[in-house]
């Protein structure tokens, strides 16, 4: 018997935490006299922000660490998964991993009786408006929290870590079992318990939010799998066929790289109020990814197809609300949102005015039931706050 | 008429030049756009007679003088992707110092000419020839050529761009020459018209692979693991079909400048009723010869084999030349330590070209000539003698020896 988790996390912001997570399943599980192991997707660029890259956790109650390694060593991806942990919920939208294999549904490894396990703190149906369908049942299971950061010391440890051990426990207890997670925390944290706490209280959580993901539920992928060429079939000198500079007023104006879209690495993208625009062009100017698009109108499009969410034109825009980031999830597609100005700017502005209340990007980050507000800032429960209010 | 005659004029001068010096007159007539240039001994002197070929106007190109052999090697690999032909050239550690560079250039497919004047590997330091600089590429898709003169040289310039250029192969071209003994040694040598090498030698063209604002491109991606073994296999079907290249080029070079060439890959030198031969790789070619003619003239059966193409490895023509033979003697002028039979590096591709052999020859091997040391004729007498002992040794497991080690 071997069972297989994958945890999704995005490059960077949770690459800490995402190998934490995998050493720990395995940590507890050979406490629990069990066989395991952990790696990486080797082929992922876990230095790269936002990149979507994965860890593995294997334990297995019967198998020698030997037979364990050929089952599941020396592969660079998982064919099938029990949990696919997903730390960010906007990848639900769909993952493009670095080394490229076109947009894949992030509940693509789950196998039948696979549990998708997110932390998000949106319900089921508004994560199955962007999930794939699959050919059988699976089960969806949350746990609350936001995209966390938690594995970089210069942020605020958010307790998300012990929260998805505990979450592991609830949803299969054959990987860990919750007293072996809350022993080994309390082990390792003699001086806060709040953390072996805090992954009971995940554990409850997941237990009453798991649900079987019917047949035909989620929605159609339509991306395919990109067919990679033969080796004679590409240009030699490993040359790739580039895009010519080009440039033309209007939507989606200027040319790019269709080989290259990052879009998907994005947990936020900016909306912006046309109407207080005052057509300074800092955005369009500072964008690393180039996404604006220069229109007849002065103003700038975007194609979010190749834009990564970083914020940066949301931090050079000088005027007050005119450009905000906001939560990914918020959003269905990559129209046009110039397009959409232009066809009824009343209604636009109240839409984006619209999102802006509902999504909007501010850190910290609140992690669910983990957390407590202290005079208006976010610290663990039974924490500390890192300083004391003079 | 008389427009006529200049066309068919092959030569226009005959000068006596080193084997560095007949590089650079080999440059100037494959008129190079782009040249860099870093000193070292004994390669330097094809870039002090390069500045002064440029000076004196002869040639129009830029010279570039790098930081280190890094720059230099990554400097003309660029200009090779926009489409410029591009020399380089260095020498032992030099060599080995750009070496993150030349396995570039080899896996970007740019068929950038080198020489390699090739010296000792430092420490201890030393100026003197040794092969294992140029060796280092071997493995790395570069083509790699000995010369053995001066005249052999200047015309391996040209044969060697019109090889990598060809959209067959675009390889990078590595001229090896032995230092001292050759780029240091003064020879006559006939200097082609532009005219004849033009000829033979047609424009640089990547065509598709050209780097330029209206062939957009993107080169040397990363690309992991979904890419690589396609380009590798890419880069071994280059090198296979390299051989047929070469062949066809030595054929066309023959057309242009007459007979120069009986056999791409090596030379042969009295082996037709012999049943010992020498093979090695440079200028000990000539003590070897010389060996040969007086053993020759005691009625001894032996001869002498000059190997040239050692990149890509001339497999089938020479295990068809060398399954004639009882006997033969390898020389290194080189080393592999530790290696499967402990010997030099031309021993073990040697020995594994004639694996599938029924009746192999008895393969014996010298390692001589290090770090500069001279190969004298009765150096290559000896050699003899052991390769003859070998015909009739039934113990093979001890046959490397190394001649003119003070013992």
């Amino acid at each position: 018997m071997i069972k297989r988790v994958e945890i999704n996390y995005r490059g960077i912001f949770q690459k800490n935490l995402g190998k934490k997570i995998g050493s720990d399943i395995v940590i507890i599980a050979s406490r629990m006299g069990r066989i395991g192991f952990s790696n990486r997707r080797y082929s992922d660029s876990p230095e790269r922000n936002g990149i979507p890259c994965k860890y593995f956790a294997f334990v297995s109650h019967d198998l020698s660490e030997e037979e364990l390694e050929a089952e599941c060593g020396a592969k660079l991806d998982i064919d099938l998964a029990d949990i696919s942990v997903v730390l960010d919920d906007t990848m639900t939208k769909g993952v493009e991993p670095w080394g490229w294999h076109g947009l894949r549904p992030i509940n693509e490894k789950v196998q039948e009786g696979g549990t998708l396990l997110v932390a998000t703190r949106k319900n089921h149906e508004e994560l199955l408006q962007f999930i794939g369908k699959k050919p059988y049942e699976w089960s969806l299971a949350t746990y609350e929290g936001d995209p966390s950061f938690g594995g970089l010391w210069v942020f605020r440890d958010d307790l998300t870590h012990e929260r998805t051990l505990g979450a592991v426990a609830g949803v299969d207890p054959d990987i860990i079992g919750i007293e072996a997670v809350e022993a080994y925390l309390r082990e390792k944290h003699p001086k806060e318990l709040f953390r072996a706490e805090a992954a009971r209280k995940a554990y409850e959580e997941v237990r009453t939010t798991s649900r079987t993901v019917k047949l035909g539920e989620g929605i159609e992928w339509t991306h395919e799998v990109p067919v990679l060429p033969k080796w004679f079939e590409f240009s030699e000198g490993a040359a790739v066929p580039a895009v010519k500079r080009h440039f033309e007023m209007g939507p989606k104006g200027q040319a790019r790289n269709e080989t290259f879209k990052r879009g998907t690495t994005k947990t936020q993208r900016p909306v912006v109020r046309f109407d207080i625009c005052t057509k300074c062009t800092l955005c369009w100017l500072e964008c690393p990814d180039e996404c604006f698009d220069p229109t007849t109108d002065g103003l700038y499009d975007i194609a979010f197809e190749y834009c990564t969410g970083c914020g940066k034109c949301a931090q050079i825009c000088p005027v007050k609300e005119c450009i905000v980031m906001v939560d990914e999830l918020q959003f269905e597609d990559n129209s046009s949102p110039w397009e959409a100005y232009t066809q009824d700017r009343e209604n636009y502005v109240e839409w984006a005015e619209r999102k802006k209340s509902k999504g909007r990007y501010i850190h910290p980050f609140v992690t669910g039931t983990g957390l407590e507000f202290v005079e208006g800032e976010v610290v663990p429960i039974g924490g500390k706050r890192a300083t004391p209010k003079s | 008429m008389i427009a006529e005659e200049t066309t068919k004029k092959i030569y226009e001068r005959e000068d006596l030049l080193t084997g560095c010096q007949a590089v650079a007159q080999a440059v100037r007539l494959a008129d190079v756009d782009v040249i860099a240039a870093y000193p070292i001994r004994p390669y330097t002197e094809v870039m002090d007679a390069l500045s002064k070929i440029i000076a004196d106007g002869e040639l129009d190109a830029e010279y570039i003088i790098a930081d280190s052999e890094h720059s230099q090697f990554e400097i003309v690999k660029h200009a090779s992707s926009v489409n410029a032909r591009a020399f380089a050239g260095s020498s032992g550690t030099g060599w080995c110092y750009g070496f993150e560079a030349l396995v570039v250039t080899a896996t970007d497919r740019l068929p950038v000419l080198f020489l390699v004047g090739n010296r000792a590997l430092d420490d201890p330091g030393a100026f003197g020839v040794e092969h294992n600089d140029a060796m280092a590429v071997r493995d790395m898709g570069w083509l790699l050529c000995w010369v053995t003169t001066p005249q052999e040289a200047l015309e391996h310039v040209l044969i060697g761009y019109r090889i990598a250029e060809d959209k067959r192969v675009r390889m990078p071209m590595a001229l090896a020459m032995d230092g001292a003994f050759l780029t240091h040694s003064q020879h006559m040598v006939k200097i082609p018209t532009t005219e004849a090498v033009r000829r033979f030698l047609p424009r640089f063209d990547l065509g598709d692979g050209r780097l330029h604002p209206d062939n957009p491109i993107s080169i040397a991606p990363q690309v992991n693991e979904d890419w690589v073994m396609e380009l590798r296999r890419q880069n071994w079907d280059a090198a296979r079909r390299a051989r047929g290249v070469i062949k066809q080029a030595y054929e066309e070079f023959n057309g242009v400048f007459g007979e120069r060439y009986s056999s791409p890959f090596f030379t042969e030198f009295m082996t037709d009723d012999a049943d010992t031969v020498l093979i090695g790789l440079g200028t000990v070619c000539a003590p070897g010869r010389t060996a040969v003619r007086r053993l020759r003239e005691k009625g001894e059966k032996v001869g002498f084999v000059s190997l040239r193409w050692f990149r890509p490895f001339p497999t089938i023509e020479l295990r068809e030349a060398l399954s004639r033979f009882k006997a033969v003697g390898v020389i290194d002028r080189d080393f592999a330590h530790g290696s499967p039979d402990d010997g030099g590096i031309l021993l073990h591709e040697v020995r594994s070209c004639l694996y599938p052999l029924k009746n192999r020859p008895a393969v014996t091997n010298i390692i001589t000539g290090l770090g500069g040391r001279d190969v004298s004729i009765d150096d290559c007498i000896r050699m003899f003698r052991i390769a003859q002992k070998s015909k009739t040794d039934d113990k093979l497991d001890d046959f490397v020896t190394w001649i003119g080690v003070r013992e």
